[in-house]
């Protein structure tokens, strides 16, 4: 093979969901991304390049779809990028336990002017099905090359890779016979159709005329709108011609020509498997189906959803613990060794008092953080998460959405950018918005630290529980927001409900792991990033200025009591010495304290909080924590470093944040009025950005920030005043 | 019923001859084979009748004839929802109310007494004197009934039920998405699970699907017998 003429080949993966495509595109280009057993895991295409055969190979993996007619944007990104960016193989994975229905697509890929192989996934539990498939046989009838591989044991993957740039290479042209021959009227209206487009047709028109003719016919908005833009002198001929021979043909057949083209396709599909599949030992047992009639009983199947999800959090935090803590006294080491070592400086002040307060008080939440995730990808990997989708269907209904948009909600306890982009999976628009809406509502890994700062604080034993009523209460708040939203803004019906529940899998433990381990990579960088960053900033402008003027002489005051005790007590007895230096050191932090206040008072972070308190007196914060909210925007674990700064400015000690916290005059109340804005305020900048580009509206995105701020502060309003009134400050 | 033609016969006779119509003998045997017709016909269907009776005339002079009886009111034309013209015999002073099936198109006729009497009462007290009257119950008739009373909607179907999908009635995209999804008319599909709020989940072969309610009240199915 020849590496002088190196050319750039471009193969995508297509198929129905959850056919194996990413597991495919993971063994292909090395990559990890995320896989998981549900219809809907991947909403975007992502690409890999590899070099091989002498070429470098660009593999693209497309959103899973059921057909060339998509329905919801994770489908029309697929479609789009088959038929714009004209790959030079398109790759579809058919699920071979399931021939006849992925079927569909794959003739309708023949229907395009495209490269196409057929790969066979799955071969292994098809054949342990029972189901024997003729691929010779296949790849004669549709003049197509077909290899078998399986995914999940990374075989076929070579003989695929290879199958596909040699077609590439071949310079035979694409095949056009071997399609779906329509029935003689549908055939009559699609020849006359393509004659009229062939008459109009211009170079910048980028379909074959036979697919569009086919197309117009099943009354395709994306390609009649195409045709309108692309050719605009012939567009409303051809679109005159579309309209009557649809008419005709419901006329003779008294049905729409969508539903007769469909129906033909698995006519035509029906032929093809009867020759090449055969089903021997039909192996009865339905071990999923037998699952699904408990998980998705009418009577258990809620309660047993809503003990996994506390059975997550109960994990999460119980079993944290215990690497939490180890973790504490690591960082609690490192502190006091480091300020055994070094002498007072500047440098050490910031190491000490920013970077270790900072980052430290955060990094400890990693485990709670990778249990969580664990939990999460065990959803997704087992296939419950579209189970969960359909337990909640008729909780969703009281907002007027289905039970798909649970899938985005739940992934938003992990976070909300992916979660944000899994409503892509939802068909209607509006369902989409109001689910984007909805979604941040959902507390997200990255606040997780700050419930279990202030709770475990303040609620001792009863954190666990409170916590979960957070989570709770984010849920009702996003039911309810998502009712309100519903009946003003984005009125309208909820889009009808189909999901396939994909068969139940055993997850593998090392998929688990690289999910779990990605996450605390991702952690992990957001500590020595954005958080190490915003730690040192938020540590300067509170140590900064250096020269503050005291409103009183802190040091000549100090220095007269001391100068005072000591010369009553080289004169008292030993008895009354004793209580007069107990006195001093009671004066003398008094004096210290105060000065420490006025401080961070006068630092420049203490006048900005000065300026903001007077918004977040009425919800029992001060200004410490109101800094640490507004802190949050960039991402929410900074609030707790950004706690630990303060507090730990003014304590100077190695003493845990719980104890700065606890002493800082903070009350149970004002804690819980904190948790709740924290669970509601507007979501981190990441955030921001992703609602920003999947509403592709600033108006969406603002309104979003001001609902989101404007719910928590009065939620937290309600909190705090209301518990005041009732007694509980 | 014997009685009550002979009586139509005399009655036939006397206004034909007051009226000095032509061809009387002929016209009392179309009558004749008429009268002995008890169910509606076409003047197609009737002219094979008489045919078969030996009796041979040319359409239009059925036809006149026909319309002669209904001008006296010995028949009447009657245009069924399928829009041919039928005749039937008119028993004058009787009278019968019918039944039409929309499915086969099948005509029964029926008599109540107590129906009768209640028109009677109903008429009275409007002081209105009825002549004539004529009742057309539109429906499904016995044969084509249960056909359709087997097909349910998904939402009503049990759970571990065995079904096959006999029509989907929601528009044509929901029809063709299910389609390309992997359920078609003619599916055997098993419930797995039938919330009492109407989410369902179905299993076809080893694929399940979950559905919300507004999509599975669009879906007839029928058991597998």
């Amino acid at each position: 093979m020849s590496a002088v003429t190196e050319k750039s080949i471009t193969i995508a993966l297509a198929g129905n969901p959850n056919s194996g495509k990413t597991t495919v595109f993971n063994n292909l280009t090395g990559t990890r991304q995320k896989v998981g057993n549900w219809p809907g895991v991947t909403v975007e295409k992502k690409e890999g390049t590899i070099r091989g055969f002498g070429h470098e190979l660009v593999i693209v993996d497309l959103p899973g779809t059921y057909s060339l007619t998509p329905y919801s944007i994770e489908e029309i990104v697929a479609r789009d990028f088959v038929l714009n960016e004209s790959p030079d193989v398109v790759v579809d994975i058919i699920d071979a336990s399931n021939l006849e229905r992925s079927l569909y697509l794959a003739v309708q890929l023949r229907e395009i002017n495209c490269k196409v192989v057929f790969v066979l996934n799955m071969a292994d539990l098809a054949r342990r099905r029972g189901i024997k498939i003729d691929a010779q046989k296949l790849s004669e009838l549709l003049d197509v090359p077909v290899v078998f591989t399986v995914g999940n044991k990374k075989e076929g993957m070579e003989n695929l890779l290879k199958t596909a740039v040699e077609l590439a290479e071949s310079e035979t042209p694409i095949v056009v016979n071997r399609r779906v021959r329509y029935s003689a009227d549908i055939e009559d209206a699609i020849g006359k159709l393509q004659a009229e487009i062939q008459e109009h047709t211009t170079a910048a028109f980028p379909y074959h005329a036979r697919w569009t003719a086919i197309k117009l016919l099943e009354n395709d908005e994306v390609i009649r709108e195409r045709v309108l833009e692309k050719l605009e002198n012939g567009s409303r001929r051809i679109l005159d011609t579309a309209e009557r021979l649809r008419k005709q043909l419901t006329d003779q057949f008294n049905d729409e020509p969508e539903i007769l083209l469909t129906d033909e396709r698995f006519g035509f599909i029906a032929g093809i498997v009867k020759e090449v599949l055969t089903t021997t030992t039909q192996q009865r047992v339905d071990i999923s189906r037998n699952i699904d009639l408990v998980l998705t009983n009418r009577f258990f199947g809620f309660p047993i959803f809503i003990l996994f999800i506390w059975a997550m959090f109960q994990l999460t935090f119980t079993v944290g613990d215990y690497p939490k803590a180890w973790i504490e006294s690591g960082v609690g080491l490192l502190s006091a060794s480091l300020n055994a070592a070094l002498s007072d400086s500047l440098f050490k002040e910031l190491l000490l008092d920013g970077i270790i307060a900072g980052v430290g008080s955060v990094v400890v939440f990693l485990p709670n953080i990778l249990l969580l995730f664990f939990c999460i990808a065990l959803f997704e990997d087992t296939g419950y998460m579209a189970r969960a989708a359909f337990l909640m269907d008729r909780v969703m209904h009281l907002i007027g959405l289905h039970g798909k948009s649970f899938i985005p909600m739940l992934m938003g306890f992990g976070c909300s950018v992916p979660a944000i982009m899994a409503s892509r999976t939802l068909e209607s628009e509006k369902d989409r918005i109001l689910t984007i809406l909805i979604t941040p509502f959902m507390s997200c890994s990255a606040r997780l630290p700050i419930y279990i700062v202030l709770a475990g604080t303040f609620f001792a034993a009863k954190a666990g529980t409170v916590i979960f009523s957070i989570y709770l209460l984010g849920i009702v708040m996003a039911v309810v927001s998502g009712r309100l939203f519903r009946s003003t803004l984005l009125r309208g019906q909820d889009a009808p409900f189909v999901m396939e529940l994909p068969p139940y899998r055993i997850p593998m433990l090392k998929s688990l792991m690289i999910h779990m381990w990605d996450r605390g990579k991702m952690f992990l960088k957001k500590m020595g990033g954005v958080i190490l960053v915003g730690s040192i900033v938020v540590w300067s402008l509170s140590a900064f200025p250096r020269n503050i003027e005291y409103s009183r002489d802190y040091d000549g005051q100090i220095h007269s009591i001391s100068d005072y005790f000591e010369r009553e007590i080289v004169a008292a007895d030993p008895q009354r010495q004793k209580e007069l230096a107990a006195n001093l050191e009671a004066e003398l932090s008094v004096l210290l304290a105060a000065k420490k206040a006025e401080i961070a008072e006068k630092s420049y972070m203490g006048r900005i909080g000065k300026g903001i308190e007077p918004v977040f007196a009425p919800i029992g914060i001060d200004w410490r924590g109101s800094i640490a909210l507004m802190t949050g925007f960039v991402a929410k674990e900074i609030v707790v470093s950004t706690l630990g700064i303060l507090y730990a400015v003014e304590s100077r000690s190695a003493e845990a944040l719980q104890h700065a916290l606890k002493n800082s005059g903070m009350t149970v109340l004002s804690a819980l009025s904190m948790m709740v804005f924290v669970l509601l305020y507007l979501p981190c900048l990441a955030t921001v950005t992703t609602i920003r580009k999947e509403t592709n509206s600033f108006k969406w995105t603002a309104f979003s920030i001001a609902y989101s701020t404007g719910i928590a502060w009065l939620a937290a309003f309600f909190v705090y005043q209301g518990g005041l009134l009732l007694g509980l400050g | 019923m014997k009685q009550i033609h002979q009586q139509e016969k005399e009655q036939f006779k006397q206004l034909f001859l007051q009226e000095k119509l032509d061809n009387f003998e002929d016209r009392y045997r179309i009558l004749d084979v008429f009268l002995q017709i008890e169910n509606h016909v076409t003047l197609e269907e009737f002219i094979g009748v008489l045919k078969d009776k030996g009796v041979d005339f040319e359409e239009s002079f059925v036809k006149q004839t026909l319309d002669l009886m209904c001008y006296f009111g010995f028949a009447q034309q009657n245009r069924f929802n399928n829009g041919l013209v039928r005749y039937e015999h008119r028993h004058l002073g009787q009278h019968h109310d019918h039944m039409i099936c929309i499915k086969c198109d099948r005509i029964l006729e029926f008599e109540d007494s107590d129906m009768e009497a209640l028109q009677i009462r109903i008429s009275g007290r409007h002081g209105f004197h009825i002549l004539q009257h004529k009742m057309e119950l539109y429906g499904l008739c016995s044969q084509c009934f249960p056909k359709q009373q087997a097909s349910i909607s998904l939402v009503m179907a049990k759970q571990g039920q065995r079904l096959i999908i006999r029509e989907f009635t929601g528009g044509t995209t929901t029809r063709v998405r299910l389609s390309a999804m992997g359920l078609r008319v003619g599916d055997e599909i098993e419930v797995i699970t039938n919330s009492s709020k109407g989410q369902v989940v179905i299993a076809a072969d080893r694929t399940r699907f979950a559905l919300g309610r507004g999509l599975a009240e669009k879906i007839q199915v029928e058991a597998v017998q």
